[in-house]
């Protein structure tokens, strides 16, 4: 069973923290398909948080295809995040040095660069969960 | 509301269950001398009614060697004073000092029930106490009520139906007092001066003219020839009517004297006549109940105040 | 369609020629969820809540709750749970006879959600001889024991210490899952409540500063830093709310209406309790310009 923690003075949202363990705890094996995930009452009574946001997080979880909720029964892990192929990478890998190339040409040093991919991630994460 | 008021108010009524316990006990031993004393010397014959010969010797003797102990008992007067300073006062004053009003008055009952009902079971509560106050002291002055009348103001206030009646208006001062003042000491203190100043009030003012005195000419000056009755006030007239003043009394005495004269027959002989205003000892229960009545309404009007003000009150 | 929890128009008090209190507060708030009332001390948020409970009356405007005057109506009364800052109790009763008096004085009563929030609290033991954790404890339980459907806490954690704090908002949180209930926390220190709000409402001087979703909030709202230089306006920023200026940085905190995809600046997430103090502000601070001259326009 996963332990939740909460990082209240990072800015990120609650709810996103919890879909972010788990999404991690997924990655690292910890959790595997068909695991139980403690119910909203538990998270509550452990973390002290708004049973609201647990119900949000689990939700987005469920929206995402990660988890599945049964009547009566819980919430259950359903698929889990595999890690994307070797060749997936590779292809990936390729396109990224070809725009960090266009980067550097239109003048951004690494400093920028780096500031650019971290905000755009960010949003894009924001955007996509809203 | 019932059981709240009863869980909070426990103390007060074992309290006044204690005193009234203990003034039970003085009154049975202070009574024991007293009423030997009435048997011993057959004093039961010596009613206003029908004075035997011997009773103007007898009955003054009887009632000297108990006048300490007679005008002792008029502390009593004080008991009803107490619902009003140590249950009608802290009543509200202590919720809003100690701010448990701010939990009382957020339940499910609105301020006005609560006050309503906890007002109205202390009151029953203190309507029971005073009444057995009021019997035991009744029992207590059965001799000398009998012997002096009970209607004077050695009586009155502490016997009948006005000792509940003072207490209502005592508690219901203190229950008002404790709302505007909000300190339960300034509500006692409240309570206090407007309970003494309020029966004063009524005791030197309105009650001697409950209904119109009666009028009566009496051959002596003293008074001891009118027993049981409330006298109040002999004046002395000459023969026109007129009101002799102390200064031409006295002169006239000293005139009879110096003539070997007996002054009373002196004064007599001038045309001049002692006239007494009285309330009679049998307007003792009219009297009672005009009081009590008073008493009682004043109450209710500060209780209706005070449930008017519990809902406007800014805290 | 049933009515809000509590809605404000134009609220105004006034203690006795004493300075407002609150004044044209306009406010709804939304049904259940946990709604924290931030601010500093005297800002007015006690005063809210003892107008919310039924113990104020208004002296401008009005207040409802779930559509109805709480000063008039007794109903409203057993339908809202309220703990006054102190948790004010009869010290001289007992744990049971408070529960008692609960019991009797609300038409709705339910002694297990009560005594779930006093395990380990001995029934005798008299209400002042408790700590200050478990008086909360206890004025908690009644609150949640008459089964509310809204509660309103006035500084709920005060003085308690962090353990007995957490406690409480553990024990809080687990009542609110199963009432269904709409809370209202009132409290100065952001980081006792940030925890569990969804919704803010950030109250200073007497009105509101701020209100909204913690989450769109967080998500609106990012601190951009950079060099120093004159503003024009920057793709994304919809407005600036608050900015600071120390030697050649300026720091900015602003509302977003897009990406930031300026590299000039570096842009930073806003924590819930920074967010609040920018918004608390006082409101004597240069009001920042374009290199026009032309004013950028201050919130609140």
């Amino acid at each position: 069973m996963i332990e939740f923690h909460l990082d209240p003075q990072s800015g990120v949202a609650t709810y996103l923290q919890i879909v972010r363990q788990v999404k991690d705890a997924l990655r690292l094996g910890t959790l595997d398909v068909g695991d139980q995930l403690p119910t909203v009452r538990e998270v509550v009574a452990d973390l002290a948080v708004n049973p609201n946001t647990v119900a949000k997080a689990y939700r987005e979880l469920e929206h995402e295809g990660l988890v599945v909720a049964r009547q009566g029964r819980g919430t259950f892990i359903a698929m889990t995040l595999a890690p994307a192929s070797l060749q997936h990478h590779e292809e990936l890998r390729e396109e990224l040095e070809r725009w960090l190339a266009s980067a550097r040409r239109a003048g951004l040093d690494e400093e920028s660069i780096r500031a650019l991919v971290s905000t755009t991630l960010r949003e894009s994460l924001a955007r996509r969960v809203a | 509301m019932a059981w709240v008021t009863w869980r909070q108010h426990r103390a007060h009524a074992f309290g006044a269950l204690g005193l009234l316990v203990a003034l039970a006990v003085a009154a049975v031993l202070t009574h024991m001398p007293i009423s030997s004393a009435f048997g011993h010397d057959s004093l039961s014959a010596c009613l206003p009614s029908s004075p035997r010969t011997g009773c103007d010797i007898i009955v003054p003797h009887f009632e000297s060697e108990f006048s300490g102990l007679v005008t002792a008992t008029r502390v009593m007067a004080v008991l009803p004073l107490l619902a009003g300073l140590f249950v009608g006062a802290p009543l509200i004053a202590r919720e809003l000092e100690f701010g448990t009003y701010r939990f009382a008055w957020t339940q499910g009952v609105s301020r006005r029930y609560w006050l309503l009902s906890k007002t109205a079971l202390l009151a029953a509560g203190t309507l029971v106490a005073a009444g057995a106050a009021s019997l035991l002291v009744m029992w207590w002055r059965s001799p000398f009520d009998q012997l002096e009348g009970r209607i004077g103001p050695n009586g009155f206030d502490i016997e009948g139906i006005v000792v509940p009646a003072y207490a209502l208006f005592a508690l219901a001062l203190g229950v008002l007092a404790g709302l505007v003042f909000r300190r339960t000491v300034a509500a006692m203190t409240a309570t206090l001066v407007a309970f003494g100043a309020t029966r004063a009030l009524v005791s030197d003012f309105v009650r001697p003219h409950f209904m119109a005195p009666l009028h009566r000419v009496i051959a002596a000056p003293a008074t001891s020839a009118m027993p049981g009755d409330w006298v109040l006030s002999n004046t002395l007239v000459n023969a026109g009517g007129r009101r002799v003043t102390a200064g031409n009394e006295e002169l006239a005495v000293l005139h009879a004297q110096q003539a070997g004269i007996d002054p009373h027959t002196y004064i007599l002989t001038l045309g001049w006549r002692r006239i007494v205003s009285y309330q009679p000892a049998g307007r003792f229960w009219t009297f009672q109940l005009f009081e009590a009545g008073l008493f009682a309404c004043l109450a209710v009007v500060l209780i209706l105040v005070a449930l008017w003000l519990v809902r406007r009150t800014p805290v | 369609m049933s009515a809000s929890p509590l809605v404000a128009r134009d609220l105004g008090k006034r203690f006795r020629r004493r300075d407002w209190a609150l004044r044209d507060l306009t406010l709804t708030i939304p049904k259940g969820g946990v709604v924290g009332l931030a601010g500093p001390n005297a800002a007015g948020k006690s005063t809210l809540l003892s107008l919310a409970a039924g113990l104020l009356a208004p002296s401008e405007g009005s207040i409802e709750v779930f559509g109805r005057d709480p000063l008039q109506s007794p109903e409203v009364l057993a339908e809202v749970g309220y703990v006054a800052q102190g948790a004010p109790l009869y010290r001289s009763f007992r744990v049971a006879d408070t529960l008692e008096y609960a019991r009797r004085t609300n038409p709705r009563w339910d002694a297990e959600i009560a005594v779930e929030l006093l395990t380990r609290i001995d029934s005798q033991a008299k209400v002042g001889a408790l700590s200050a954790g478990e008086r909360a404890r206890l004025a908690l339980a009644i609150a949640l024991g008459k089964r509310p459907r809204l509660v309103l806490l006035d500084e709920p954690f005060a003085s308690l210490d962090p353990l007995a704090g957490r406690e409480l908002l553990q024990l809080l949180m687990d009542g609110v899952a199963e009432l269904g209930a709409t809370v209202i926390v009132a409290s100065h220190v952001v980081a006792d409540i940030q925890r569990v709000c969804d919704h803010i409402v950030l109250l200073s001087n007497g009105c509101v500063r701020l209100e909204g979703g913690v989450d769109e909030l967080l998500e609106s709202h990012r601190l951009l830093t950079g060099p120093r230089r004159p503003l024009g306006s920057i793709r994304g920023v919809r407005e600036i709310v608050r900015e600071r200026y120390s030697g050649r940085q300026q720091t900015m905190l602003v509302i977003t209406d897009g990406p930031i995809v300026d590299p000039s600046w570096t842009v930073d997430p806003v924590s819930l309790e920074e967010l609040l103090l920018a918004y608390m502000a006082p409101e004597r601070l240069p009001t920042p310009r374009t290199a026009e001259g032309v004013p950028l326009r201050w919130h609140g």
